[in-house]
């Protein structure tokens, strides 16, 4: 109250004004000693939770022990990977796997979504419980049919084969993504275009899908994720070494060469960059938040 | 597809949410129904072939005694019957209850209290928002592999730490106890970002001034979380708590690399136990049925959770 007051006063001018001024600096030193502490336990604290990555990240550039048994740093375990494993292959693969999964995943969801959004009644909200449903499903229950069925048609060891079932198994949730980011464009926007004559398919287009940029980036990384994280289905399906994807290559690298961490762990930052460096372009894009709304 | 066009409700029907659900687009542009149909189509179409199709298939599997020969004779419900009195079963069964309960829950611990930390400036307070994430974005594959290397060994680090503190020589994946503990906290670092960013969201939506409101009645931090914040955002902390349950439930890939359900099985969730009777005993059609029943309690958890979101109060 004081603040406002105490320039303005006639009464008491002076004293009370710096004495306040003083207290209010002391206040504003103690608050920012107490971001500082904030700052200073939070980076100890996020050290420690990511240890396991720094040890990947150093053991990936650490070579052989000396006679003095102190290591050397090098980039051989890479050269090593590289000359002597088909890792390239095994990243073009998954490269090819997470992007088609990607595209075709947010094509879906985008399209699916706005429906999910606009319309309403029994056969839209049965539709969304059903995607949560398959979601939930335990993986293992659909892949052995599939795998079946993919023998019959040509497509158990193929990477198009892996992407298909990326694709089913994405899509729920990329839905739901966009249904939920669609719920906070206003219908307005559309209504207007509808007065101008544009179609249904019209309105979507230029007016819903343009203002949708943060939520198809949101969908595109989480579908990204999926896939290139996967190991259940491309253990299952991945049969022949030139088809392995970075996790199957990776697991079965690290199954022969157990002791040898080095070579292991230059393979493994090669699989960890990607989304790495994917979510920390653009984290600020990326909202699961969403994936609440739709659940109702 | 008409059921689309039929199942357009009156547009009075009142919205949950602001938004767009408030009104239907085919109050003003009728005959278009086609167009969203269409729409839906594609997923509709995945929907059916890759997730329906092969569920009746697995039925069939379920009720059948099949293997690595053949599709097996028909049993009925046998395989359900061997399952429930499979001492196996029901260890991995309790296994999977302690991993999933004690992981989602102490998650969601780190990740609210991450989230509330975080909601207030302080210098660095982006960076460490992107930094807390990477234990989620880092692939299973790769960070298994890298506790692995911290754990596996005798010479590893935490055994070296461990010893230097004085616990003697442990084994830590070769004790069924420490095997149990190393994979429920492994899963405990890699879900706690994913409460932290669902708990970060919600909180947006909790308005400044109730908070503020209590702080002046005299209400201390601690109670200000417990009795203000935590009520307004329920609903998304049940949503966060049965998404987490159901991708821990049926995480394979944590345990299967950590220690492949060892030793002798005590780390063996149910979904381990199914992937390994129909991959490498061949037992097909018992491995399903073992996989339905992980289905009907992840329904179970689902209704019970349902419940509890339609009874709690909506976050603006």
């Amino acid at each position: 109250m004081s603040s406002t007051a105490a320039p303005i006063s006639p009464v008491r001018p002076g004293g009370p004004v710096i004495a306040h001024s003083e207290r209010q600096a002391r206040k504003a030193r103690r608050e920012r000693a107490k971001r500082w502490t904030k700052t200073v336990v939070m980076t100890v604290l996020t050290l420690l939770i990511l240890a396991p990555i720094f040890m990947i990240l150093m053991l990936s550039v650490r070579s052989g022990q000396t006679a003095a048994g102190t290591y050397t740093w090098s980039f051989d375990n890479f050269t090593e990977i590289f000359t002597r494993t088909p890792v390239f292959t095994y990243l073009r693969n998954s490269l090819v796997v997470t992007l088609g999964t990607t595209v075709f995943a947010v094509i879906i969801g985008a399209l699916a979504g706005y429906p999910m959004s606009r319309l309403r009644g029994r056969f839209i909200r049965g539709y969304t419980l059903s995607l949560f449903v398959v979601q939930s499903l335990p993986v293992i229950i659909v892949v052995i049919p599939l795998f079946v069925v993919f023998a019959t048609l040509g497509l158990a060891d193929t990477l198009s084969g892996v992407a298909i079932i990326f694709i089913a198994g994405s899509m729920a949730v990329t839905c739901w993504m966009m249904a939920g980011y669609y719920d906070s464009i206003p219908i307005e926007l559309e209504e207007a275009a509808w007065v101008d004559g544009a179609t249904i398919w019209g309105g979507f287009v230029r007016v819903v899908l343009r203002n949708s940029y943060p939520g198809i980036l949101s969908a595109a990384i989480f579908s990204f994720l999926v896939a290139w994280n996967d190991y259940l289905v491309a253990t299952v399906f991945l049969r022949t070494q030139s088809n392995y994807t970075l996790p199957i290559g990776l697991q079965s690298f690290f199954q022969q060469n157990a002791t040898d961490w080095g070579p292991v762990m230059a393979m493994s930052v090669i699989m960890l960059l990607p989304p790495v460096i994917v979510f920390a372009v653009l984290n600020r894009f990326f909202s699961i938040g969403g994936i609440g709304g739709a659940i109702k | 597809m008409s059921d689309v066009m039929t199942s357009g409700e009156p547009t009075t029907k009142k919205a949950k949410r602001p938004g767009g659900r408030e009104r239907n687009p085919e109050a003003l542009h009728p005959g278009r129904k086609k167009t969203m149909a269409a729409m839906l189509l594609p997923s509709i179409i995945l929907l059916i072939a890759l997730n329906a199709y092969p569920l009746f298939y697995a039925v069939g599997q379920s009720v059948r005694d099949g293997g690595i020969t053949g599709p097996g004779e028909f049993v009925g419900l046998e395989n359900y019957r061997t399952a429930l009195q499979d001492p196996a079963f029901w260890e991995a069964a309790r296994f999977t209850l302690l991993f999933t309960v004690v992981s989602v829950f102490v998650a969601w611990v780190i990740g609210m209290g991450f989230a509330l930390v975080l909601r207030r400036a302080f210098p660095g307070k982006s960076v460490f928002k992107v930094l807390l994430l990477l234990p989620w974005v880092v692939p299973v594959v790769v960070s298994t592999t890298s506790w692995n290397f911290m754990v596996a060994t005798p010479s590893s680090p935490i055994p070296t730490l461990l010893r230097a503190l004085g616990f003697g020589d442990v084994q830590i994946l070769a004790n069924a106890g420490t095997a149990m503990a190393i994979v429920i906290i492994f899963k405990i670092w890699g879900t706690f970002p994913f409460m932290m960013m669902m708990m970060n969201s919600a909180l947006q939506a909790v308005d400044p001034s109730v908070e503020e409101a209590s702080r002046l009645d005299g209400a201390s931090r601690w109670q200000r979380v417990r009795h203000v914040i935590l009520p307004i955002i329920s609903k998304p902390i049940y949503i966060a708590w049965v998404l987490a349950s159901i991708f821990t439930i049926n995480d394979f890939p944590s345990v299967f690399l950590l220690t492949g359900g060892g030793p002798v099985n005590s780390t063996s969730t149910l979904v381990v136990f199914a992937y390994r009777l129909v991959f490498q005993d061949f037992r097909t059609g018992y491995g399903v049925a073992v996989a339905f029943l992980i289905t009907a309690v992840l329904i179970a958890i689902s209704i019970y959770f349902f419940r509890r979101i339609n009874r709690a109060p909506m976050a603006n």
